[in-house]
């Protein structure tokens, strides 16, 4: 007993390593001890709602070099897992190379959590509000595994996380689809429910990137997520729609591929047909309203 | 004339306690620390019903840092609280009702060492069936609560025939209407230091609506004289009904005096949501009719309200239900049948509107369904049926005469918002006409508040709705409701105004300053406010009940002859001039011709033979009958709104608001506009986010992450205000109160524009957004 409460009353030890190697070792040495801290901002909401115990060791990534900044690299924009949301949010850089993440960084939280949380920690949530649209945006993931560098897609991870211990070290967003012709004219968008307008848990996250030709869409990724939901790419919706005009018929179309394809989790506050259809919804609007002038002809 | 800042011109002035609070710097009773000072904490119930068979405090005690672990068998006296009807355990025997049931409570060192000490009392539970809906805790068989069984009170009213009025009418609407577990959720979660005193007294610091009822129901626990007790009880960080009961209070009294240290307890957010009071959720069931015309022949209602396990004010408020359920209308014949039950939930209580907000939701729906059949326009439909100014009270009881009722009515008509929805009107009908005919959408109707009229999406529908609000103020008949107040000039020459109110944030302290400046004359200089400390105020009743500014203004009315005359007749003296000759003004006592400063308030009271003071005592006005609660003076209120519902998602958006308040004087600009914004914040999450979530009688939303209110984004839009303070001639109560008027009109008025905008009834609160879903189509 009287451990236990020395136990209870001491800290974690906070370590604060300077390298990706160093903290990567630290964790392998702590094992299940230990967890990164980044903004700590989930992680202080789970210690007090009790969902997670306060570990014996926080591996405080703020001073690991080269984990934060917004930089380019040929055509990919970079983003070090550091870097806080409120730093996303009034990027120039990424307001042009990917709007729909500013977008989604703006939804999520509140102001004094947006300036201590990461974009990595948001990430590494895996149900955190941005992780849509780093999949609409064919996001891919940097990790340090152990001494290796590891590249995945945000949708790969998204749907099947590494069990192993990984170091999240950049997230990188393309720049241009590959192939893509001159004239194809990007759209996006990203639409973010909760029960309130601000400041809230997620039911139902969207979002679209997509390119359009003369002769109709070129490219489209679709996502859906929300609540403790895994963020999924809606693969039927895309494959509906490309090379396509989305008129009211195919509309409707995709309004049911979403509705069958989405899966939601549930909980107490919304009903799983409920997020469905909004999902459903918010896709075939925001599709209509980038093509609201063929769609209203169709 | 709108109530604004600019409007109000001088009158607009920046609260005394306004720099502190916005800055921070002011202390709250809960910020408040003592040397040496142990950290109490409470041990509840991990069931929400079930049977103590033991407790063992011995680990709890040996426990590093612990002073003191009591249980039951430690209070001295009544082992109860409860303002109206102690049944409330501060300690629990051999039963518990609710996970907010206190077991024990332990003081230690730290707070940490107090939480692991919880850890470590060893309670063992027989669980019992729960009783978590309150219909079916009425039904043979359910388990039973209490000795008395499951209802904890009932209260049924009756005139006229209602069968033979059902059978005469032309249209009858039938509904039956929900109303959330709504949260007060104030800034400033409940606490407070306690501190046993060398003289053997004890000093209570922690807020609370009424510093005398806190004393009396500690001094029963305590088993000690009041006068034993001192209880200092502002300033308060938000409160609306929400701290009037004892809360942490018995637990931090019992540990003082128990260890001979000062305590301190602070519930978290998490205790504060598991202990602390809702709002009852209530379901009323109402059938209305009329005849051909509109007039209104017959109403049934049957409340059901759910109690939680404890009484607290339960009764009251269902009281209030019943009264408001009836509301500003002329009824051919109407019947009340209204049952408060005990369950296994959390505690209800006492919140602003004081169950008006369910009540006024129900039977504003009514009107709203009537004018729909009878397909006529709803505000038209209540002016046919709204009492006038002679009729008696809603329960029949002779009550104050104004001309409250039509000067709202006929305000709401000639609002700008009201304005826009018969352009808007006008607008869809001119287009239905055209339809095909190629025509634009007038502007007026797709403006969401915005300057640029753009189209706005399908899925985008706006409507109006109006409601309207008679509010009771004061506790009604039968029920102690003591008034008054004191002024002193102080040694140091200072006028002191004594008031035995509460500052929680409404501004009183404001109102105060305000109308001695202005009825009296004095400078803010010359005063100090002396309030919320019981060794040194007089009972001047509770915070409560939309009373306090009415009392303020009667008890200063009642004291400006005596003390206005007592300093000038002193000054007099002093000065060797003729009474009639000096006036107490600002800054002192002046010439009353030439306003030349003769005498400082300084120099007066170092001067002045004996103290000069006056002091008032009253009770409440109250209706000449002998029904229960039933009210005397009442406010009047209309709500225009102007929403949105998004049909992709179902979402509800308030997109501009109007309120026509006729309550007498605007004594504070800032204070009134403040109190109707704020209410109406309040209502807006009643009606759209805020719900406490119970799961067989555990709590779901047990923080802020999850129990959602309203954000500054949600309350986007104007919010005007028009009070109306033209009184009767001879009118003798001054203002009425306007403290909760706000929150209770807003949600039928929404739910009306909900439907203007969908076509789509709302009869649960909060508004469901799976509801107002429809697929998107872009046919």
């Amino acid at each position: 007993m009287a451990m236990s409460q020395e136990e209870l009353l001491r800290s974690p030890a906070v370590w604060q390593p300077r390298s990706p190697e160093e903290a990567a070792s630290m964790k392998t040495a702590f094992g299940p001890d230990a967890v990164y801290a980044a903004g700590s901002t989930l992680l202080r909401t789970q210690w007090e709602a009790g969902t997670a115990t306060m570990p014996r060791h926080l591996i405080d990534l703020g001073r690991v070099a080269g984990l934060k900044g917004i930089t380019e690299d040929g055509a990919e924009t970079v983003i070090g897992p550091m870097t806080t949301l409120t730093e996303c949010r009034t990027s120039e850089r990424l307001a042009e190379s990917a709007p729909i993440l500013v977008e989604a960084v703006k939804a999520i939280a509140g102001w004094s959590v947006r300036n201590l949380a990461t974009l990595g920690g948001n990430v590494v949530f895996r149900v955190g509000d941005s992780v849509p649209a780093l999949i609409a945006l064919n996001a891919s993931l940097e990790w340090l595994e152990g001494s290796r560098r590891v590249r995945t897609s945000a949708e790969e991870w998204a749907a099947a996380p590494s069990s192993a211990s990984r170091l999240l070290t950049s997230i990188r967003i393309p720049g241009g689809e590959a192939g893509a012709r001159a004239n194809a004219k990007r759209f996006c968008a990203y639409h973010k429910v909760g029960r309130r307008e601000a400041f809230t848990p997620s039911l139902v996250t969207i979002a679209i990137q997509g390119t359009r030709e003369e002769d109709g869409i070129s490219s489209i990724r679709i996502a859906a997520g929300g609540g403790q939901t895994t963020p999924v790419r809606m693969t039927r919706a895309e494959e509906l729609l490309l090379g396509g005009r989305p008129d009211a018929n195919l509309l409707q179309a995709v309004y049911e591929a979403v509705l069958e394809q989405y899966e939601p989790k549930t909980d107490p506050f919304a009903a799983d047909l409920y997020r469905k259809q909004t999902a459903a919804n918010l896709v075939a609007a925001a599709l209509w309203t980038q093509f609201r002038d063929s769609a209203s002809k169709g | 004339m709108l109530l604004t800042r600019e409007s109000s011109g001088e009158r607009w002035r920046i609260r005394p306690d306004g720099p502190g609070k916005v800055t921070g710097e002011l202390a709250y009773l809960t910020d408040m620390a003592a040397p040496g000072m142990l950290h109490g904490m409470v041990l509840r119930s991990s069931y929400p019903h079930a049977r103590i068979v033991a407790v063992s405090t011995e680990k709890a005690k040996t426990m590093p840092g612990v002073r003191a672990v009591l249980t039951c068998a430690d209070v001295p006296g009544l082992n109860r609280f409860g303002i109206a009807h102690p049944d409330h355990p501060v300690f629990c025997e051999d039963r518990v009702r609710f996970i907010g049931d206190a077991i024990a409570a332990v003081a230690a060192d730290t707070a940490l060492q107090a939480a692991e000490a919880l850890k470590r009392i060893e309670v063992e539970y027989e669980p019992l069936p729960i009783v978590d809906d309150p219909e079916a805790a009425l039904l043979e068989g359910a388990p039973q609560l209490h000795e008395q069984g499951n209802v904890q009170h009932r209260n049924d009213y009756r005139h006229g025939d209602p069968e033979a009025g059902f059978a005469a009418c032309a249209h009858i609407v039938e509904e039956t209407y929900a109303t959330p577990r709504q949260m007060h959720t104030y800034m400033e979660t409940e606490g407070g230091l306690f501190i046993p005193e060398r003289n053997g007294r004890l000093t209570v610091y922690s807020p609370t609506q009424h510093a005398f009822m806190d004393r009396m129901q500690l001094a029963r626990i305590l088993d000690r004289p009041e006068a034993d007790i001192r209880v200092v009880s502002s300033p308060i960080g938000g409160s609306f009904g929400g701290k009037d009961e004892l809360n942490v209070q018995p637990y931090g009294a019992l540990l003082a005096l128990a260890t001979g240290k000062p305590v301190k307890l602070h519930n978290s957010r998490w205790e504060s949501v598991r202990a602390g009071l809702k709002r009852h959720p209530m379901k009323i069931r109402m059938k209305t009719g009329t005849d051909a015309g509109g007039k209104l022949l017959a109403h049934r209602v049957s409340i059901v309200s759910d109690a939680g396990p404890y009484s607290t004010l339960s009764a009251e408020v269902l009281n209030f239900s019943v009264e408001h359920a009836l509301g500003p209308y002329r009824f051919g014949a109407a019947e009340v049948k209204s049952v408060c039950v005990f369950t296994n939930n959390g505690m209800s209580g006492e919140f602003r509107g004081f169950g008006g907000n369910q009540a006024v939701f129900a039977m504003e729906g009514q009107l709203d369904r009537l004018a729909e059949k009878l397909g006529m326009d709803p505000w038209e439909l209540r002016r046919i049926n709204l009492r006038k100014p002679d009729d008696p009270g809603p329960l029949g009881q002779p009550i104050s005469a104004t001309d409250g009722v039509r000067q709202v009515w006929e305000a709401l008509g000639e609002s700008r918002l009201w304005r826009e929805r018969e352009r808007a009107r006008s607008a869809n009908a001119g287009r239905r006409a055209e339809v095909g005919a190629g025509a634009k959408e007038a502007d007026a109707t797709s403006t969401g508040g915005g300057p640029a009229a753009v189209e706005p999406p399908p899925w985008i529908k706006t409507g109006y709705g109006a409601a309207f609000v008679m509010h009771g103020a004061g506790l009604g008949v039968g029920i102690p409701d003591p008034a008054g107040g004191r002024l002193r000039l102080a040694q140091d020459g200072r006028i002191e105004a004594v008031f035995g109110y509460e500052e929680f944030g409404q501004g009183l302290i404001a109102s105060l300053e305000q109308m001695l400046i202005e009825q009296y004359g004095f400078a803010a200089d010359d005063l100090r406010i002396v309030i919320g400390d019981s060794d040194v105020v007089p009972n001047s009743g509770s915070s409560t009940a939309s009373r306090s500014t009415s009392m303020m203004w009667q008890s200063l009315r009642r004291l400006r002859a005596p003390f206005k005359g007592k300093l000038r007749a002193e000054a007099a003296r002093l000065l060797g001039r003729p009474a009639e000759s000096v006036k107490p003004l600002a800054g002192g006592v002046r010439d009353a011709g030439t306003g030349e400063l003769l005498l400082t308030y300084a120099e007066l009271a170092s001067r002045a033979e004996e103290e000069i003071a006056a002091e008032t005592s009253f009770f409440y006005p109250t209706s000449p009958v002998d029904r229960v609660g039933s009210h005397f003076m009442y406010s009047y209120s209309s709500v225009a709104v102007k929403a949105e519902v998004n049909t992709l998602t179902g979402r509800v958006r308030l997109l501009d608001q109007f309120h026509a308040v006729a309550a007498g004087p605007v004594v504070n600009p800032q204070g009134y506009l403040g109190q109707i914004e704020g209410g109406s914040g309040m209502a807006l999450g009643f009606t759209i986010t805020e719900d406490a979530v119970m799961d067989r009688g555990v709590y779901l939303t047990r923080n802020l992450d999850t129990y959602l209110v309203p954000t500054i984004a949600e309350l986007r839009g104007a919010c005007e205000v028009l009070p109306i303070e033209e009184l009767p001639e001879g009118d003798e109560h001054g203002p009425r109160g306007i403290g909760e008027l706000g929150s209770v009109g807003l949600a039928p008025a929404i739910a009306q524009a909900i439907f203007e905008a969908v076509g789509k009834r709302v009869a649960k609160l909060p508004v469901d957004p799976q509801l107002l879903q429809e697929r998107v189509g872009f046919g």
